[in-house]
């Protein structure tokens, strides 16, 4: 039988690992919607925030056409079995693909608050894009990137729908800190229950909270004397 | 005779909110002036020699290197111009340091073959930063902050310095601060500069060169001195604080007062200035407001004014409400810019060679640097 703290854990490593993944293109995208103007970037906007707003059993559900046999990721299609489907990748594409949208949407806000022109003063200094972007921008962006980390990892430990979808709720295997609350209390077992709900309150609160001071010291740093 | 293409060669067009800035220019003045009144698109010019503007079209060479060829569809990326550009409001890097700051274009400092460690001990000891070196931006005052951004972009080996209104954002005091350092930048550097000033004074005192633009359009250029006192120019000039300029030596000091020699050719050719807190020999810098001197046919006596100086009527002219005259102060003294009025002028006969002397209270000099 498998204890809460093991599937606390297991639910942590799996966020982490969400975020990780989405990290690069997160940054990526939010770099481009915050910067650039392109063909299809409010296109790009609305891919990028829609499971935001679908259900995400919707989202479950579209996972697993991909995923299927016949699916655009599946084995018929790729030649070969990526082995998703009811194990713990198939727990880490669902967190990713629900915690992508408010990773990339914190992630543009925190671009959006970097003065342009700082890197155009980077640029007359003779630094190249490239190294405007990781020497002017990404320092100045760094918190609220960091807030983006934070709020996608707990959207990715509190992601319930799209996960047991693709990954079901096996015990000791695709189980998370969500369908193990779900689990304990369909089956009346209330003190397990308030226990994982204790859990995700604190995890969630203290993510919650670091995002404010995060914001907070965003906002402080801005002045200075004149 | 030379046949080196000039510093700048200017032919642009600038779409703008009301009106298309056109601009033409070819020239090579140690350190270039545009003036202009707000909205008039000067810093606008200076992005687009910066080439931080997406759209503008033209041509713009500079020391015979194309930056901007429209028809040729050549476009210099700005890392590419090798510029130092210090804007209105410094845009230093925050969260960071002095000395990060200062280091933010070492590579191309390094690229361009020269010895970092040098020209930073150069600019360092130049515009007085080495205590400041560690601290934070965030805590600067709006006088470090601009030496810092000067500071900045002198450290990346630049071969043009564009300055974007260089003392707008400063208090009087910081400003005659601020204006001595720009001064020794630009002699100890020896690089083409372009200030951007909506302040004729600062124009006067840096620049060699001057354009006027105003609704789009280049409307004068040439020497400060003779730009702002043209027709046309000089209500624009006036608005802003024009006054006249010259420099002079430091000869005595006698209390409150100084005494300055005015006049390269002549030491006796002296006037009294408020203490200027400079060393005996010191150059300074002065200025006299257009509409303060009066004019005298005759030697004055018995006048609490305790500087006159004999001249010579240049030119009089009517600069569209005021009646201006031009006088040279003799044996090698500077111009002066003299408003007068219609009937000040028929009363004293006064015409172009008239002997005249100019009268004007020591409190009325500024020493600017």
């Amino acid at each position: 039988m498998e204890t809460i703290y093991e599937t606390v854990v297991r639910t942590i490593g799996w966020a982490s690992f969400s975020i990780g993944l989405i990290c690069v293109p997160g940054v990526a995208i939010a770099y481009l919607l915050s910067r650039k103007e392109f063909a299809g970037k409010h296109v790009l906007s609305a891919l990028t925030t829609l499971p935001l707003v679908l259900p995400p059993t919707a989202v479950g559900y579209l996972l697993l056409k991909v995923f299927a046999d016949y699916g655009l990721l599946g084995p018929d299609t790729l030649g070969f079995d990526l082995r998703v489907l009811l194990t713990w990748k198939a727990v880490v594409v669902a967190c990713s693909v629900m915690a992508f949208p408010i990773f990339v949407r914190t992630a543009k806000l925190a671009f959006d608050e970097v003065d342009p022109r700082l890197e155009d003063m980077g640029r007359t200094l003779g630094m190249s894009g490239w190294r405007v972007f990781y020497s002017v921008t990404l320092p100045l962006a760094a918190r609220g990137l960091v807030a983006a980390m934070l709020l996608g990892f707990a959207r990715s430990m509190g992601e319930f729908g799209a996960t047991v979808i693709i990954a079901g709720n096996i015990p000791g295997k695709t189980q998370t800190l969500a369908s193990a609350i779900f689990t304990a209390q369909q089956r009346g077992d209330d003190a397990s229950a308030t226990t994982l709900l204790w859990v995700a309150l604190l995890v969630g609160f203290g993510i919650v909270y670091a995002t404010e001071r995060l914001s907070l010291r965003r906002v402080n740093t801005g002045g200075g004397r004149a | 005779m030379n046949n080196s293409p000039p510093v700048f060669d200017i032919d642009l067009r600038i779409p703008l909110q009301e009106f298309e800035l056109e601009l033409q220019y070819s020239g090579s003045p140690k350190s270039l002036g545009v003036f202009g009144v707000s909205g008039s698109g000067k810093t606008t010019f200076l992005e687009c020699l910066a080439g931080l503007r997406k759209f503008y079209s033209g041509r713009i060479a500079f020391e015979g290197e194309p930056w901007l060829e429209s028809t040729k569809e050549i476009r210099v990326r700005p890392m590419y111009r090798n510029i130092g550009y210090v804007p209105q409001d410094y845009l230093l890097f925050p969260k960071s340091d002095v000395r990060s700051n200062l280091e933010a274009g070492k590579k191309r400092l390094l690229e361009n073959g020269l010895n970092f460690g040098e020209v930073f001990e150069n600019v360092t000891n130049t515009l007085e930063l080495g205590a400041l070196l560690d601290r934070k931006v965030e805590l600067l005052s709006g006088g470090e902050r601009q030496r810092v951004a000067l500071g900045r972009a002198l450290c990346s080996g630049p071969r043009l310095l564009l300055l974007d209104e260089p003392l707008a954002s400063l208090d009087a005091k910081l400003r005659r601060r601020i204006l001595s350092y720009l001064l020794k930048v630009r002699d100890a550097f020896r690089m083409p500069m372009v200030v951007v000033s909506h302040s004729p004074l600062e124009l006067q005192t840096l620049c060699d060169e001057v354009l006027v633009v105003s609704e789009g359009k280049l409307i004068a250029q040439g020497p400060p001195n003779e730009v702002f006192a043209a027709g046309g120019v000089f209500e624009l000039a006036k608005e802003g604080g024009f006054e006249n300029v010259f420099t002079g030596k430091v000869r005595e000091h006698l209390g409150r007062t100084d005494i300055v020699c005015i006049s390269d050719q002549n030491e006796s050719v002296c006037i009294r200035v408020p203490a200027t807190g400079s060393e005996i020999g010191r150059k300074v810098i002065c200025s006299i407001a257009s509409d303060d001197p009066i004019l005298s046919l005759q030697e004055p006596t018995g006048l609490s004014a305790r500087n006159y100086l004999r001249g010579n009527v240049d030119s009089i002219f009517d600069s569209g409400s005021r009646i201006l005259s031009r006088v040279s102060v003799l044996e090698g003294g500077p111009e002066m810019i003299v408003e007068l009025t219609q009937d000040a002028v028929a009363d004293l006969n006064l015409a172009v060679g008239s002997d005249v002397y100019v009268i004007f209270k020591t409190n009325s000099v500024r020493v600017l640097v």
